[in-house]
């Protein structure tokens, strides 16, 4: 068996390994490692990286054959001077205090066993700084940036897809998209011709619902906030707020359809007056109002509780009733939050397709294409045309629509939504940067 | 342990050498007042007078209902979620816990907190917010007060060019002159206040001082107060209340120099609180 | 300024007098309770608006679900056969599985990327990239479902036709993959509010141990949002058993147990939407879709019931 040989290598920074002489045993070569000790501390073998720089290592290789060696350090031992005391076993946990340690402990290791270096093993020793990050931490550091692209990624594809189809819905619908297209009534059974009836129907759907829903939203977001107290009662009431927004959208139209029917009846059995009794405009701005009625209750009670409690108590000490606190503090600095709920309501109202789908909203209502009755072309117990409708119909029921008129009218309800959406989420950031206290 | 002064002479306004006090005299009474948070009682069994054009300081460490006896007289323990009050507190005789009106109650009494709290609005509409309530609509009017109050809370001349600043933005200091301001737009008979010095500056606190002495002939003043001192500065007579309970109630002199009470001694000295 | 006490007390009776007679006025008293009667009432609409839907719903359900449906049938067989001349059917089972299948494949791409969508802007960036990010979420919440429904038919349809091979564009994976990235808002919202609820010193006290983040959001604050994570993923489950438009345009219209992710199918909502048109008011086909409405609504009753009190607590545990 060809004898073992150990040569002492070192290294400065991240140079290469350097080997000096071969030794015959390991002891010879540990002892050796004395001479490699410097004078002073800065060139002491010191690890600044992850990766140690300075290190000393002890290589182990066949009489006669030239050092080749594994890449990395079969074992390797921490020196750290700084720590006092004696104790330590080399490792990161429990470093030896010096050099001089450092040699007892390898010669102990290898004479009982521990350290059985194989042809071609190196063992290496170094120097750790304080701040050295260790394995464990090395570990964790690579599964934190790990974690964090997993995490981006998500994020990515949640995003990137979504802005991918809506640049090809912009590609593809960019030939109809012109003034015209929104001025001109559809024309040729839907095959030509633009979207002024569907706009102008949403234009009015919108509008409606936003009279009805805004008063009973506003106030009702400030029963919650001022006068509510914090018992069972009020429990069930935010209950209703969550549930109500969490009924199916289909099923809002059922509800519509249940009170046309229902008002229906009142009005043929015992004559009274009822607002509505059949699809038309007024009952379809009504579901549409039901439905979006929490999105403003919910705005309205964080704009409200935003206002801090030591306006209201002071208004109160000085003989003001709850109302007139209200009315005249809290309100007022709080109807920028309102109206962002408000806007938020206005583009969810917007684009709904089945609340309005048997409650008023219909495939197609002619409409004149001048004069005042273009602006204003359906009554209040009419049936009307809708843009989100519309866009349900071309798409799915009527053939021969060419591609770039479908494309194009979903761009623009995308755009309509997005747009305001925007408006009420530039009047929040505005609404930061202008606080009163 | 609790003591009482006998009703006998008359008060003046300068401190009385026995502390005593007429019947014709009273404007605030605590009869037999206890108010429960709950489980907690924060006020046992009180009975207290305030004579009419006296500063009463009440003093004790905290916890001892001090600032709920100050929501007694002015109904704003209503507010408070689970308070019960028993008892009766009368305003010129009348019992206030029984008022239906008590919006015109709060009119005739001036609160001021101990944090300063400027409302969002200009500070001319600060001070004339009360009297706007209460239904003064003519200009001159409201100018006429608003100028009286701000000068009566020495705070006139920082503000008189730029009355349309917002309350909020004023210093801690200005605020808590304004508070004392919309405390008085409505001519108080009462005025209360809640250790308004603790989050203003000394300077502030020795001017709001001297406007409480001012207005000590016009107006009946109860205040709280964790600053021993400062009742020894200011009050014709002081209550010292522990743990809901007052214990000792007399001319300040009296209070300070030979309280009948151990525990108000040890309070006064500063032994604890 | 002291003033003479006397003219002073003359000045505060005459000011006392005219305050104290604006307020005895009884007709502002009285106003000012209706004032506060009319903001109760609308404080109440919201409960009861949702006790009228599930009245009216009832109402035009009532004479076939306590009267001649089959309930057994309803739930468990699936021949849906309203319109047949001989025999209709209303067998509801075909319709059950295609919402559950549509709603489990959707959760299934959703949930892992809304919590970690949610995961990145609330813990791993800061300052303009988490304004950016949340406005751009906001935004995506805020496409209506007939667009996302449009999307599915003439964009991810064909897309999915020629990466899988399938015979037609509208099926359970096109459907999936749409109310997948519809619900992802909801999740990353609800979630992202979830996680900002727990405090900072959770947070703190791990990284003077020496945990990464990484660490601090699965050993820390995962346990610690648990309730409300839950709830963000059963407010999406419920938005999308719930959607109606995008899963009518995007999943086809055959009324049958998918066997693969590419065989079309049909929901409980998008039966609604397409037959209550043509369907004779007050007549059997008409009401069955009400109990179908019903059904739904009971759905998303108990979806949004779960999600309240998962995120309230059970009552006595400790919270934040």
């Amino acid at each position: 068996m060809p004898e073992l040989c150990y040569r002492v290598a070192w290294r400065r920074q991240q140079g290469e390994f350097q080997a000096g002489e071969a030794f015959a045993s390991f002891a010879e070569a540990a002892a050796a490692l004395w001479a490699w000790q410097p004078q002073s501390e800065t060139s002491v073998p010191s690890a600044q990286n992850p990766a140690c720089t300075n290190a000393v290592e002890i290589w182990c290789c066949r009489q006669g054959e030239e050092a080749g060696v594994a890449p990395r350090p079969q074992y390797r031992f921490i020196v750290y001077g700084k720590v006092g005391g004696g104790g330590g076993n080399g490792s990161e946990a429990a470093p030896w205090w010096g050099v001089g340690e450092a040699i007892k402990g390898l010669v102990e290791l290898h004479r009982s066993g521990v350290i059985a270096l194989q042809p071609g093993q190196r063992l290496r020793l170094c120097h750790r700084e304080i701040f050295a990050t260790s394995a464990g931490q090395k570990r964790k550091a690579c599964a934190e940036n790990i974690a964090r692209m997993v995490f981006l990624a998500m994020s990515l594809m949640l995003v990137l897809p979504v802005a991918a189809i809506l640049i090809y819905l912009i590609i593809k619908g960019w030939p109809a998209l012109s003034i015209s297209f929104l001025l001109e009534n559809p024309q040729q059974r839907m095959t030509a011709g633009g979207i002024w009836a569907p706009l102008v129907g949403t234009f009015f759907l919108v509008l409606l619902s936003l009279l009805v829903a805004a008063p009973i939203g506003i106030l009702a977001g400030v029963y919650l906030n001022e006068y509510a107290r914090d018992n069972w009662l009020t429990r069930i009431i935010n209950l209703g707020v969550v549930n109500l927004a969490g009924v199916p959208s289909i099923v809002h139209a059922l509800f519509g359809v249940g009170v046309i029917m229902f008002l229906a009846e009142l009005k043929r059995k015992y004559g009274v007056w009822v607002p509505f009794y059949d699809r038309c405009l007024l009952a379809a701005s009504c579901t549409l109002a039901v439905m979006t009625l929490p999105v403003i209750i919910t705005s309205t009670r964080e704009a409200l509780a935003s206002v801090p409690m030591s306006f209201r108590e002071a208004c109160w000490n000085m003989g003001a009733t709850r109302w007139q606190t209200i009315r005249t503090i809290v309100l007022p600095n709080s109807i920028s939050g309102i109206l962002t709920g408000v806007i938020l309501q206005v583009s969810r109202a917007a684009g709904e397709t089945a609340p309005i789908l048997l409650t008023g909203a219909v495939f197609s209502v002619p409409v004149p294409d001048h004069g005042w009755r273009a602006f204003v072309p359906y009554g209040l117990h009419d049936r009307c045309m809708a843009l989100s409708m519309h866009l349900y119909t071309i798409s799915t029921q009527v053939v021969n629509v060419p591609e770039h008129v479908e494309y194009g009218t979903a761009v623009v309800l995308i755009g309509l939504v997005l747009v305001v959406n925007s408006v009420s989420i530039g009047l929040r950031v505005y609404l930061r940067l202008r606080k009163k206290w | 342990m609790k003591t009482q002064t006998e009703p006998s002479a008359r008060l003046s306004s300068a401190t009385a050498p026995s502390g005593l006090v007429q019947q014709s005299d009273v404007h605030i009474s605590f009869r037999n007042v206890s108010v429960s948070y709950g489980p907690v009682m924060a006020l046992r069994e009180v009975n207290l007078e305030v004579c009419r054009g006296e500063i009463l300081g009440i003093i004790g460490p905290a916890n001892s209902g001090k600032s709920t006896l100050l929501k007694c007289i002015n109904r704003t323990i209503d507010f408070v979620p689970n308070a019960r009050v028993t008892g009766q507190v009368l305003i010129d005789g009348q019992d206030v816990l029984k008022l239906r009106n008590v919006y015109a109650l709060r009119r005739r009494i001036g609160m001021v907190f101990p944090l300063p709290v400027g409302l969002p609005l200009s500070v001319y509409e600060n001070v004339a917010y009360a009297p706007r309530r209460a239904g003064v609509r003519q200009r001159h009017e409201l100018d006429a007060i608003v100028e009286r109050c701000l000068r009566q809370a020495m705070l006139w001349d920082e503000v008189k060019e730029r009355l349309d600043i917002l309350g909020t933005k004023l210093s801690g200091g200005q605020q808590q002159r304004l508070t004392l301001a919309r405390a008085l737009s409505l001519d108080p008979e009462i005025l209360c206040l809640d250790e308004f010095s603790i989050a203003i500056d000394p300077v502030t606190t020795m001017r709001i001082e001297d406007i409480l002495r001012e207005l000590k002939q016009q107006v009946t003043i109860v205040l709280v107060t964790n600053l021993v001192q400062q009742a020894r500065r200011l009050a014709d007579r002081t209550a010292f209340f522990m743990a809901g309970r007052l214990v000792e109630v007399g001319s300040t002199e009296t209070i300070f120099e030979h309280p009948q009470c151990e525990l108000t001694r040890r309070y006064v000295v500063g032994d604890f609180g | 300024m002291a003033t003479n006490s006397g003219s002073q007390a003359n000045q505060r009776a005459s000011h006392f007098g005219r305050f104290v007679d604006r307020l005895r006025c009884g007709a502002a008293m009285a106003a000012e309770a209706a004032i506060e009667w009319t903001i109760r009432l609308c404080g109440w609409s919201a409960i009861l608006f949702v006790f009228a839907i599930f009245f009216f719903v009832l109402r035009e359900a009532a004479p076939v679900l306590f009267g001649k449906l089959d309930l057994v049938e309803f739930f468990t067989s699936t021949q849906w056969q309203p319109t047949s001349l001989v025999k209709p059917r209303y067998g509801a089972l075909a319709l059950i599985v295609g919402s559950l299948s549509v709603t489990g494949l959707a959760m299934l791409l959703a949930v892992p990327l809304g919590l970690g969508a949610a995961v990145y802007i609330s813990e791993f960036c800061e300052g303009k990239v988490r304004e950016v990010l949340k406005i751009v979420v906001e935004l995506l919440a805020a496409i209506p479902s007939v667009v996302w429904g449009f999307i599915g038919l003439m964009v991810i349809g064909p897309l999915l036709m020629d990466l899988t091979g399938a015979e037609v564009g509208v099926n359970l994976l096109t459907g999936g993959v749409i109310l997948a990235l519809m619900s992802v808002p909801v999740i990353v919202s609800v979630g992202e509010d979830a996680l900002k609820a727990v405090p900072d010193s959770y947070r703190e006290a791990a990284l003077a141990l020496g945990a990464s983040r990484w660490e601090i959001v699965y050993r820390v604050l995962f346990p610690a949002a648990k309730n409300g994570l839950l709830a963000a993923v059963l407010l999406g489950v419920g938005r999308a058993v719930g959607e109606t438009m995008a899963v009518l345009m995007a999943t086809g219209h055959a009324v049958q147990i998918p066997y693969s992710l590419v065989d079309p199918i049909r929901t409980l909502t998008a039966t609604i939407a397409a037959e209550l048109g043509e369907a004779v008011a007050g007549g059997p086909h008409y009401r069955v879709l009400f109990v179908v409405g019903l059904l739904l609504f009971i759905i998303s009753f108990i979806v949004n019931l779960t999600a309240d009190v998962v995120v309230k607590g059970i009552k006595g545990e400790s919270r934040n």
